[in-house]
């Protein structure tokens, strides 16, 4: 779109607008007129297939001798207008351009393709699902003819409950080929899996795919559907639109913060008790647009399992038995007072600020600093809060000149929102540098892949800062503010550059972002990569600047919140050193890891607060003397800070699973019983000392986290306009906390080295931990409508090494590694890089550890014992 | 496997196009000559010669009449019943045809020697009735044409009329088509 300030006249009423929107938009936003659609939406590019957007356009005339405007009479300019109708959805808008949108051509149109559309329509609005927030029945109220002219009976049946993978379920009669589902996959997501077949009234949607509709994101073809023909599985005959009260929510599942609403209802059989009916997306342009990953849409199923903790356990006689909260309280209580300060915490992955500042309340109560944070393998985040991702950005706005870099990092099953917007950055054009151990999907997108060897990340990073040193790529006025750059230059000097133009594409691209991850990394070897993109970030000037810098791709929903409260993974990591003598695992799966497990043992007492008794979270220990059951966000209020440093508020959509208390309330009253003040009565209160005492967290009250920023274009603001069941922004949009380089002060540069890495002994291998979206972690699994989607528990072993190991593709294998044996299938193929055998966390319910070791792969030749 | 037993061609095929998708249609031609009909596996192999999903090569297999997605007849006959052609009888000798082989719209003969099927304009509108057998023209056809061509190409399979046994058809054949 260019700049450019042109004059439309819509209906003889002059707008001002920017040149090249299309009229559809234009009308919409700059006039506030509807030209109705079905296929076009704002988030794809425009086909003109479906003809409910004609409008009649017209020019003003200019005499062809003198070049000069003719008049009318009354001396406004002369309008020659088309011939025919034209689609204003593939019109953009230029000067002298006047449409009308209220005629009788127009009219009549738009009333013709209705007829039309429903023509072959089942017309069954009172059993769909859509009924209610259907733009088809919206638009044929406002524009369509009151009767068709053609006979039932004539329809063509097509089928309708077609299941379209395991989570989509089809009609195909009432679809009216718009192709956005199509074009969401191709154009958005890039898994080219939903097309049509046959042609004209036979035409359907197909996938056959494997697994059918295979992707990350199906869910969001059911929202752009303007029809009732993709539904999802789980609210498929659930409830209707208008009997749900949409909650302002924000997904618990990994670092975007994908803003979200939660349907909720009273089922005629769930006891009183409401009920998430399905989760949409909520528009923020800043952080998730108007997409969820099929993991946030249908993974909160785990908040109503019958799998959740419903009471208090307690340690009695041995054995850990329902107990009441008074008791349990008293007991938790009793352990810290005794610990003093030898208490420990652990705290996962979706605890809120909330309950985060309350643990360290209570540490801080009897003298202890150990807070850790799950999991134990990041680094230090330092360089987050120097030159993470200017507040405000938006990776919607890099295109042309821009860059994004992605390292040790699968954005796709870490953060599969980032991986939608990185390629469609550059779709754009923007410049994306993939630079991993093994091949990642986002590598299709690429104009850079750099493969390295395991471990070599810090030494990529430090080759194209190298690169932009010695070619002068660097910014000068961004070095006047810079500490340690000669030394930066000296430790640099000889460094290998091999990766030159990518270093020139980053370095010269008017914006730059980088994500990092922690693939193959150790806690070491992350905080060397994590410091080696900022020292990039930084020499390049893109450091503080709007839409540059840093995004650490962290593994959970409040990473960043643990660490902006003073928890750390390197806290987590002394505990094995140092053992506590009390260890509190809120809402943390230690366990997962053996050489957590064994710290349980070790310890005297173990209090876990968890909304899942198991394993993983300490249920087998011995020293397990205290479970506490806690609510999910669904069942609570609360904020998350996501990795781009946007701190959320979600609100309370149903009632507690059993007696299950807020994570920060059951924290609350152990201290209140070890003599600290009451526990404040609300989040909203806890929220209001949080900031009180937490300098980068002073302006995030909860009545500032519910402001709404304006959206562009508004999607969910009008559901039949824009065809989507997106919801609004309404709930807040949150605040991202300025980093250290949007400040004036300086900055400083430092060399870091790739740690020694893991060094295989004969006969080993690197034994690499590897993040995968879909997982058997409870707060996933237990959505049981996704176990199709699961992998089996597997091993990727490169072809080289299975041979030499005599390992085929399909064998059943164990591997050894830290003590753990992990039994796996083995995928054989050159995903792995050589030598290094990537295992994926949490697909099996045995320990394993979370930071790449040593170890070794064995067939297993005797069949496995069934257990 | 395409892939093997046609290097040569696939790679002539390729080489034709600047954008691998382009060779989609070629290659569904050479599955359907290999196999008889495009079947599902030669999706995959098609989708992974280009490098796309299958769902992306059925959606063009499906689109046009030229591909035929379930198996067919040895002789596979495709006759235009659109508008322009059944202002010329087109209808009528498509039904007269059906009834000649005892077979149904879109059905294969119970000895699999044809497959008859409808299609959308064969852009020979003025020599209509217009009939394609495997790509093959005949325009300008009748009953007495028609019957004469299948006699032909009855002998040429080396399967002469079953003339006698036509009439009394076990009633389980139709089941067949
Ligand atoms: S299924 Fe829905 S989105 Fe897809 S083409 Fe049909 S109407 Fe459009
Ligand atoms: S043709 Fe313009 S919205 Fe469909
Ligand atoms: S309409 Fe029958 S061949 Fe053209």
């Amino acid at each position: 779109m260019t700049e450019n300030t042109v004059t439309l006249h819509i209906d003889g009423t002059p707008y001002q607008m920017p040149e090249g929107m299309n009229l559809v938009d234009a009308a919409r936003i700059y006039a506030g007129i509807e030209i109705p659609i079905f296929c076009y939406h704002p988030k794809m590019e425009p086909v003109g297939m479906c003809r409910m957007c004609l409008v009649d356009i017209g020019f003003e005339a200019r005499d062809r001798a003198t070049g000069e405007p003719v008049l009318n009479p009354d001396g406004t300019p002369q309008v020659r207008w088309g011939r025919k109708l034209e689609t204003g959805c593939t019109t953009r808008v230029t000067a002298g351009m006047h449409i009308r949108t209220k005629t009788q051509a127009v009219t009549k149109a738009r009333k013709d393709i209705l007829e039309f559309l429903l023509s072959s329509h089942p017309l069954d609005c009172p059993i769909c699902d859509k009924g209610g927030e259907c733009p088809l029945q919206d638009l044929t109220m406002r524009h369509g003819p009151g009767t068709s002219r053609m006979a039932f009976d004539e329809k063509k049946r097509l089928g309708k409950h077609l299941p379209l993978g395991d989570l989509i379920v089809l009609d195909c009669e009432r679809c009216i080929q718009c192709a956005r589902c199509i074009r969401f996959q191709a154009e958005v997501v890039g898994d080219d899996v939903l097309a049509f077949h046959e042609r004209a009234r036979s035409l359907q949607i197909i996938s056959i795919s494997d697994p059918p509709f295979d992707t990350y994101f199906g869910g969001n073809t059911a929202d752009v559907c303007p029809v009732g023909a993709l539904t999802t599985v789980d609210f498929r005959f659930g409830a209707r639109p208008w009997e749900m009260e949409n909650i302002p929510s924000i997904s618990p599942h990994g670092p975007v913060g994908e803003n979200i609403a939660l349907g909720v209802r009273l089922d005629r059989d769930s006891g009183g008790v409401k009920r998430v009916k399905r989760v949409l997306p909520r528009q923020n342009e800043e952080v998730n647009e108007i997409w969820i990953s099929d993991k946030t849409r249908f993974g909160h199923h785990f908040t109503l399992s019958p799998d959740r903790l419903q009471t208090p356990l307690l340690r009695k006689r041995g054995e850990l038995v329902e107990a009441s909260w008074s008791d349990a309280i008293k007991a938790a209580a009793k352990a810290v007072k005794e610990a003093g300060n030898r208490v420990g915490i652990i705290a996962g992955p979706m605890m809120t600020n909330e309950d985060l500042y309350m643990l360290r309340g209570l540490a801080g109560h009897v003298g202890s600093r150990k807070l850790g944070v799950w999991p134990p393998n990041l680094g230090d985040p330092d360089p987050v809060a120097e030159v993470g991702i200017a507040a405000g950005s938006r990776l919607t706005a890099l295109g042309k000149g821009d860059a994004v870099l992605v390292i040790a990092s699968d954005l796709e099953e870490e953060a599969p929102i980032w991986f939608l917007q990185a390629k469609q950055a550059a779709d754009r054009g923007a410049h994306l540098v993939v630079a991993n151990m093994r091949t990642t999907k986002l590598d299709r997108y690429a104009g850079h892949v750099i493969a390295y060897d395991f471990n070599e990340g810090v030494d990529v990073l430090n080759g194209l800062t190298a690169a932009a040193i010695s070619h002068r790529w660097t910014n000068r006025s961004a070095l006047e503010r810079v500490n340690g750059y000669d030394e930066l230059t000296a430790a640099l000097k000889g460094t290998r550059q091999p990766y030159k133009e990518a270093a020139e594409a980053m370095a010269k691209a008017r914006n730059l972002v980088v994500f990092v991850g922690d693939d193959g990394l150790d806690p070491e070897g992350h905080t060397a990569l994590l410091r080696a993109a900022a020292n990039f970030l930084i020499i390049t000037g893109h450091a503080g600047q709007l839409n540059n810098g840093l995004v650490p791709v962290w593994p959970g929903a409040n990473t960043q919140g643990a660490f902006d409260l003073g928890f750390s993974s390197e806290n987590t990591r002394a505990m094995l050193k140092n053992p506590p003598e009390v260890l509190i695992l809120a809402g943390a799966p230690a366990a997962a890891d053996p050489a957590y497990a064994a710290l349980l043992d070790r310890v005297e007492t173990v209090i876990s607060l968890t909304m899942f008794h198991n394993a993983a979270a300490g249920a087998d220990a011995p020293t397990t003397a205290v479970v506490l059951p806690i609510q999910s966000f669904a069942e609570r209020d609360g904020t998350f800070t996501s990795a781009m440093r946007r701190v959320q508020r979600f609100y309370t959509a149903h009632g507690p699973a059993g007696q299950s208390l807020p994570a920060w309330e059951a924290v609350g009253l152990i201290g209140e019983r070890l003599g600290m003040p009451r526990p404040p009565r609300s989040s909203a209160l806890v929220m209001q000392a949080l900031t009180e005492e937490v300098r980068l967290y002073s302006e995030m009250t909860y009545p500032a986290l519910a402001r709404v920023a304006e959206q562009f274009p508004p999607i969910g603001a009008s559901p039949d306009f824009y065809g989507g069941a997106t919801r609004s922004a309404a709930g807040g949009t949150g605040i991202a906390w300025p980093s250290r380089a949007e400040g004036r002060g300086k900055l400083t540069v430092k060399a870091v080295r790739a740690p020694e890495g893991v060094k295989p002994g004969p006969g080993e291998l690197v034994i690499s931990p590897v993040r995968r979206l879909y997982d058997r972690t409870p707060e996933f699994y237990t959505a049981t409508l996704m176990h199709g989607r699961i992998p089996e528990p597997f091993a990727a072993v490169n072809t080289a090494d299975a041979s030499r190991l005599g390992i085929a593709n399909g064998d059943s294998v164990v591997v050894h590694v830290a003590g753990a044996a992990v039994h796996v299938t083995a995928v054989v193929d050159s995903y792995a890089p050589e030598g290094v055998v990537l295992l994926p966390l949490y697909l099996s319910s045995e320990p394993m550890p979370l930071v790449p070791l040593a170890g070794t792969v064995e067939k297993i030749t005797e069949p496995v014992p069934a257990d | 496997m395409l892939k093997e037993k046609y290097a040569d061609r696939i790679a002539a095929i390729f080489a034709k196009y600047p954008d691998k998708r382009s060779a989609m249609m070629p290659l569904l031609y050479l599955a359907q000559e290999e196999y008889g009909y495009v079947t599902p596996e030669a999706l995959g192999e098609i989708a992974a010669l280009i490098g796309v999903d299958p769902t992306q090569v059925r959606s063009i297999s499906g689109f046009y009449t030229m591909f035929r997605e379930e198996p067919k007849g040895k002789y596979w006959l495709q006759v235009c019943t659109d508008l322009p052609c059944a202002l010329r009888g087109a209808e009528q000798f498509y039904q007269e045809l059906l009834a000649e082989l005892d077979v149904e719209d879109g059905g294969t003969t119970a000895d699999g020697m044809f497959t008859v099927e409808r299609v959308m304009c064969l852009a020979a509108c003025d020599r209509a009735p217009v009939l394609q057998n495997n790509f093959h023209y005949h325009e300008n056809l009748d009953m007495d044409k028609m019957r004469a061509l299948i006699r032909q190409w009855r002998e040429e399979a080396g399967q002469p009329a079953p003339d006698a046994a036509a009439d009394s058809a076990d009633p389980d054949d139709s089941a067949a088509g």
